[in-house]
C-alpha cells in the first residue's frame, strides 16, 4: 500500500450517478437496507451503511462527500481510548473492540462525517476507512469507489501527486474552476481533495465559521500539556496553605476551635 | 410528631426512581435510538449535558467544602462540609450511572483503563471522575464505618484524612476545568459566546461558585426536608463567600468575552445572545446582587431562593457549552425525548434518596442522627396505620413506609413500560399517492420528482405497455398506483394478507391450496402466487422475475429501483443521444418541462420549488 494516500474529487466531472456509492457497500460489505433517517439527521445521505455520498448542489453540481483522514485528525485526538486510529499509512480506521461509544469523535469531528447505528443495541461509529483492510492485503489497489466511477471525477494518489494534478487542472483551465483545493491546509489538511467550480465551504460544519488552518487537535492539547503541573501545583498550594495556617495557629496558643475570624475571602 | 414532609418528598422521589427503571429497561434492550432524540447531528443530549456536565458541576461542593474546612480551618463551615461531601460522592455516583446509560457500549466503560490516549481531554475525564470516586468513597467511608464493627480501618481512614482530602482537590481541580477542555475541540460547534481558549478556567471558577451556592440550597433543603433550624450564621458567611465568587465569576467571564471583542453578541438579540443573558442573570448577576445585601443573607428563604438561582443557571450554562449553544451551528434544535427526562430525574431521585438514608442512619451529623433514631423509635410504638382507599393494614414504622414506596415504585415502573414506545422506528413517514394528470408529481417535498406519465406510457407502448412498470395489480384492479404497496418511504411494508387469503379459500379448498397436502404439506407456499393471480402480475415487468418476497421494499428503494436500471440502459443508447439521460438530475431537478406542466394544472402560491 502507498503512502500518504489521498482522493483527489473533480467536482466538475461528478455526473452524481452514485457508482461509487454502491461500490463502496459492496467493497464493505454493507447492507444496502436504507435506514430511515432520525429526526435531526442531515439529510445528506452518509449514515452507517453508506460511507460515502453525493450531495446535490445547486446549478446540477454533485459533491462526493467521505471521510477526510485528516492529517491530524481531531476524531483521532479526542477519542478516550485510540479506537480510532491514524495508520502509519495514512487512513482512519475505527476498532469496535476498543470503542465505548461515547461518540466524542461524531462532535470532533470538523466535516460531521462519523455515524452512529442509533437503532442498534451494540452500536458502531461508522466511517469510510478508505478501504484500508482491502488495500493493505492486497485485494484491491485503490479504493472502491475510486475504481467504480465512470467519469474518473475521484482520482487516487499519493497526496503529492495529487496536489499536483490539482494544481496543474486549476492552471490548465483557469477560468473553469475556482482557484482553491479544499482540503490543502483546513483544520491541518486533509487526504481527500477537492477542486470544483462551485464553493465548497458547505462540507465543513458551519460553513467552517471558527475554523482555521490550524490542526484541532492543537487546541486542546494546549490546555492537557500542563496537566501534571497543575495537578502537583495544586497540591503543592494546599498544602502549604495548610502548614501556614496550622503553624499560626499553633503559634498563636491554642486558639479555640470555632471562633475562627468569621469571613473568608 | 411525625415527619410527613420526609415521607412525601421521599413517596415522590420511589415514584420517579419507578418511572425510571422502567425507561432502563427500554434503553438496554432496544437501543439509544429508541429511548432519545439523539441524532447524528446531536450525538450528546441531556444525558452528557445535566448528568455529566451538570452532575460533575453540582459536586463541587465537596471540594470546596473540603478546601474551606480543612485547609483554610474556616471551622464555622464544619456542618456543610460532610453532607457537602457525600453529596459530590453520590454525584460522582450518578455520573458514573449516567454514563452508563449514554454509552453505545456501555459494558466497554472500564476501557480507560487499558487504553490509553493522552491526548483525548475526555481521558482526562474518565481518569478523574475514577480517582475522584475512589478518593471521594474514603472520605465518606468513615461515617459509615464508625457505625460498624470495622474500628480499626475507621482509625486507619480518620488518620489519612487531610492527605486524601488534598488529594481530592487536586482532582477536582483537574476534573472540572477538564470539562471545559473537552468543547475546546469544536470552536465551528459552540457559539462564540461560550468557545473561548479560557474555557477550563471558566469552568473551575464557575465550580467553585456553584459549589457554594450549591451547598446553600442543600442546607436549606433538607433544613425544610426535616424540620430543623438551619445554621444561621454558616449560611450568611456562605451566602457572603458566594456573592463574593460568583463576582470574580461574572468579571472574568464578561472580561474574557470583552478581550476577544465577542461582547457584542451577546446584544444582538438573536436566541444565542438572550440564551446568554438569561444564563448569566440567573447563575451569577442575581445571586451576586443579592446575596450581597446583608438583611437577604439573614433570611433562610431568600438564600434558598437565590442559592437555587444560581445553582440552575450553572447547570444551564454546562447545559448551553456542551448542547444548547451549538443550535447555533447545528441549525437543528434538539429536545430530549421524554425518556431522557425520566432517566436523568430517576437519578437524581435515586441519589436523594441514598443521601436521606445515609442522613438518617449514620452520623452525618452526629446531633441529627440522634434525633432521627429517637424518632424511629416513638414511631415503633404509635398505632398501625391503613392505607386510605383500601384500608389495607399497612403496618408500622419503616415497614409501613416501605409499602408505600415500592407501591408506587411499581406502579411507575407500569406506566412507564406502558406509555414507552414499543421499538418500532415509528419515523418512516407514510408516502403521499401521486397527484395529477399526464405529468405525475411524486415523492415528498421539498424534493418532489416531476415525472411525465404521459411520455413514459407512450415510449414502452411497444416494449410491453403499462406491464413495464405497473408490475403488480390489486385484485380487481389496473395500474394500481405505486404507493398503495410501498406505503412507506423507507421501509418495507408486508403486502400479503394472510386473513384475507383465508376468508376467500375457506369454502373452496382451505390451506391446501397453497400449502400443499399430505407428504408435501409446508408452512411456505407450495405454489406461486402467480398460479392464480396471472392477471395481477404483470409478466412482461422485469420485478415480477424476482418476485419472491411477501414484502414491498420502500418507496424511494422500489423507485430509485424502477428508473434508474432503465434510464442506465437508454443512456448508453447512441440512437436516443441522451447521454444525461443517467444522473441524478435528470428526474431530481427543478424549473424542468415536467414541473412547469404539472404547476400549470396545480398552481400552489404557497409552496417554494424545491431546493436541495
Amino acid at each position: 500500500m502507498i503512502e500518504n494516500p489521498c482522493i483527489l474529487t473533480d467536482v466538475t466531472r461528478c455526473i452524481g450517478c452514485e457508482e461509487c456509492v454502491l461500490a463502496c457497500q459492496k467493497a464493505n460489505g454493507l447492507p444496502e437496507a436504507e435506514t430511515p433517517p432520525r429526526p435531526g439527521d442531515p439529510l445528506d445521505g452518509l449514515d452507517a451503511n453508506r460511507w460515502t455520498t453525493v450531495v446535490r448542489r445547486e446549478g446540477n453540481r454533485f459533491v462526493r462527500k467521505q471521510c477526510r483522514h485528516c492529517l491530524e485528525p481531531a476524531c483521532v485526538s479526542v477519542c478516550p481510548v485510540g479506537a480510532l486510529k491514524k495508520t502509519p499509512e495514512g487512513p482512519v480506521i475505527y476498532d469496535k473492540s476498543i470503542c465505548m461509544g461515547c461518540r466524542y469523535c461524531m462532535l470532533g469531528c470538523p466535516f460531521g462525517i462519523p455515524r452512529y447505528e442509533w437503532n442498534s443495541v451494540a452500536p458502531s461509529v461508522r466511517k469510510c476507512i478508505l478501504c484500508y483492510e482491502n488495500m493493505k492485503s492486497g485485494k484491491l489497489e485503490k479504493p472502491a469507489c475510486v475504481a467504480a466511477c465512470p467519469k474518473e471525477a475521484t482520482l487516487f494518489g499519493t497526496r503529492e501527486a495529487m496536489l499536483a494534478e490539482a494544481r496543474r487542472r486549476l492552471q490548465a483551465e483557469p477560468k473553469k474552476y475556482i482557484q482553491k483545493i479544499w482540503g490543502e491546509r483546513e483544520a491541518g489538511g486533509t487526504s481527500v481533495l477537492y477542486i470544483a467550480d462551485i464553493s465548497l465551504d458547505f462540507l465543513a460544519w458551519n460553513e467552517g465559521r471558527q475554523l482555521d488552518e490550524k490542526p484541532l487537535p492543537a487546541r486542546t492539547w494546549a490546555a492537557l500539556w500542563p496537566v501534571p503541573i497543575e495537578f502537583v501545583g495544586m497540591g503543592a498550594l494546599m498544602g502549604g496553605i495548610y502548614w501556614v495556617i496550622e503553624r499560626r495557629r499553633r503559634l498563636a496558643g491554642a486558639a479555640p476551635e470555632g471562633k475562627e475570624g468569621g469571613h473568608g475571602e | 410528631m411525625e415527619n410527613n414532609r420526609a415521607f412525601v418528598v421521599k413517596a415522590i422521589l420511589w415514584f420517579v426512581a419507578g418511572l425510571g427503571a422502567a425507561v432502563a429497561l427500554l434503553r438496554f434492550t432496544l437501543g439509544l435510538g429508541t429511548a432519545t432524540a439523539l441524532s447524528d447531528t446531536t450525538p450528546w443530549g441531556l444525558w452528557i449535558g445535566f448528568d455529566v456536565m451538570g452532575g460533575v458541576a453540582l459536586a463541587a461542593g465537596g471540594f470546596v467544602m473540603a478546601a474551606l474546612v480543612h485547609v483554610f480551618h474556616r471551622e464555622k463551615y464544619h456542618d456543610a462540609a460532610r453532607p457537602a461531601i457525600l453529596t459530590a460522592f453520590l454525584g460522582y455516583g450518578a455520573v458514573a450511572v449516567g454514563l452508563v446509560f449514554d454509552l453505545g457500549l456501555p459494558w466497554h466503560i472500564w476501557h480507560p483503563i487499558i487504553f490509553w490516549n493522552f491526548r483525548s481531554p475526555l481521558f482526562e475525564v474518565a481518569w478523574c471522575v475514577m480517582l475522584y470516586l475512589t478518593v471521594l468513597a474514603l472520605e465518606v467511608a468513615p461515617v459509615i464505618l464508625v457505625k460498624t464493627p470495622f474500628q480499626r480501618a475507621y482509625r486507619f481512614l480518620t488518620k489519612l484524612a487531610l492527605p486524601i482530602m488534598i488529594l481530592g482537590i487536586m482532582l477536582s481541580t483537574l476534573h472540572q476545568s477538564s470539562l471545559g477542555t473537552m468543547l475546546l475541540i469544536m470552536p465551528f460547534r459552540v457559539h462564540p459566546l461560550w468557545y473561548t481558549p479560557l474555557l477550563p478556567e471558566v469552568f473551575f471558577v464557575s465550580a467553585i461558585c456553584l459549589g457554594l451556592t450549591m451547598v446553600l440550597f442543600e442546607h436549606l433543603t433538607t433544613s425544610w426536608v426535616y424540620r430543623r433550624e438551619p445554621n444561621g450564621p454558616m449560611v450568611e458567611g456562605l451566602a457572603r463567600l458566594a456573592s463574593f465568587g460568583l463576582a470574580f465569576y461574572l468579571l472574568f467571564r464578561l472580561g474574557d468575552l470583552f478581550r476577544q471583542g465577542k461582547l457584542g453578541l451577546a446584544f444582538d438579540g438573536s436566541f444565542m445572545g438572550n440564551l446568554f443573558l438569561v444564563e448569566i442573570f440567573l447563575s451569577a448577576l442575581l445571586p451576586m446582587v443579592a446575596l450581597a445585601v446583608p438583611a437577604v443573607r439573614r433570611s433562610p428563604n431568600a438564600v434558598w431562593a437565590f442559592s437555587l438561582s444560581s445553582v440552575l443557571g450553572f447547570v444551564l450554562n454546562r447545559i448551553n457549552a456542551s448542547g444548547l449553544s451549538q443550535v447555533w451551528a447545528t441549525k437543528t434544535f434538539y429536545f430530549p425525548a421524554w425518556m431522557e427526562f425520566a432517566i436523568s430525574l430517576s437519578i437524581v431521585a435515586a441519589c436523594a434518596l441514598v443521601f436521606f438514608f445515609i442522613e438518617e442512619h449514620f452520623p452525618v451529623n452526629p446531633h441529627h442522627l440522634e434525633k432521627a433514631e429517637a424518632e424511629r423509635r416513638a414511631a415503633a410504638l404509635r398505632t398501625p396505620a391503613f392505607a386510605p382507599f383500601t384500608q389495607v393494614w399497612l403496618g408500622l414504622g419503616w415497614r409501613k413506609a416501605a409499602r408505600v414506596y415500592s407501591l408506587l415504585f411499581v406502579l411507575a415502573m407500569a406506566i412507564g413500560l406502558t406509555v414507552a414506545p414499543k421499538g418500532e422506528p415509528a419515523r418512516d413517514p407514510a408516502v403521499q399517492r401521486a397527484r395529477g394528470g399526464e405529468v405525475l408529481r411524486l415523492g415528498a417535498g421539498p424534493r418532489y420528482v416531476y415525472f411525465n406519465h404521459k411520455k413514459h406510457a407512450d415510449s414502452v407502448k411497444e416494449a410491453g405497455g403499462c406491464g413495464v412498470c405497473h408490475h403488480l395489480h390489486k385484485p380487481g384492479d389496473q395500474g394500481t398506483p405505486c404507493s398503495e404497496c410501498h406505503s412507506r418511504r423507507y421501509e418495507a411494508t408486508r403486502i400479503f394478507d394472510h386473513d384475507r387469503h383465508v376468508a376467500a379459500l375457506q369454502g373452496k379448498a382451505g390451506c391446501g391450496r397453497c400449502h400443499g397436502e399430505g407428504a408435501e404439506k409446508s408452512l411456505t407456499p407450495r405454489k406461486p402466487c402467480e398460479e392464480c393471480h396471472k392477471k395481477d402480475m404483470v409478466a412482461s415487468a422485469e420485478v415480477v422475475k424476482s418476485f419472491r418476497s411477501l414484502e414491498a421494499p420502500g418507496y424511494r428503494k422500489a423507485l430509485h429501483g424502477m428508473c434508474i436500471p432503465c434510464h442506465r440502459e437508454k443512456a448508453k443508447d447512441p440512437a436516443l443521444k441522451k447521454p444525461d439521460l443517467f444522473r441524478c438530475g435528470t428526474c431530481h431537478n427543478d424549473g424542468t418541462e415536467s414541473e412547469r406542466a404539472y404547476r400549470s394544472l396545480f398552481p400552489e402560491p404557497g409552496e417554494k420549488a424545491g431546493r436541495s
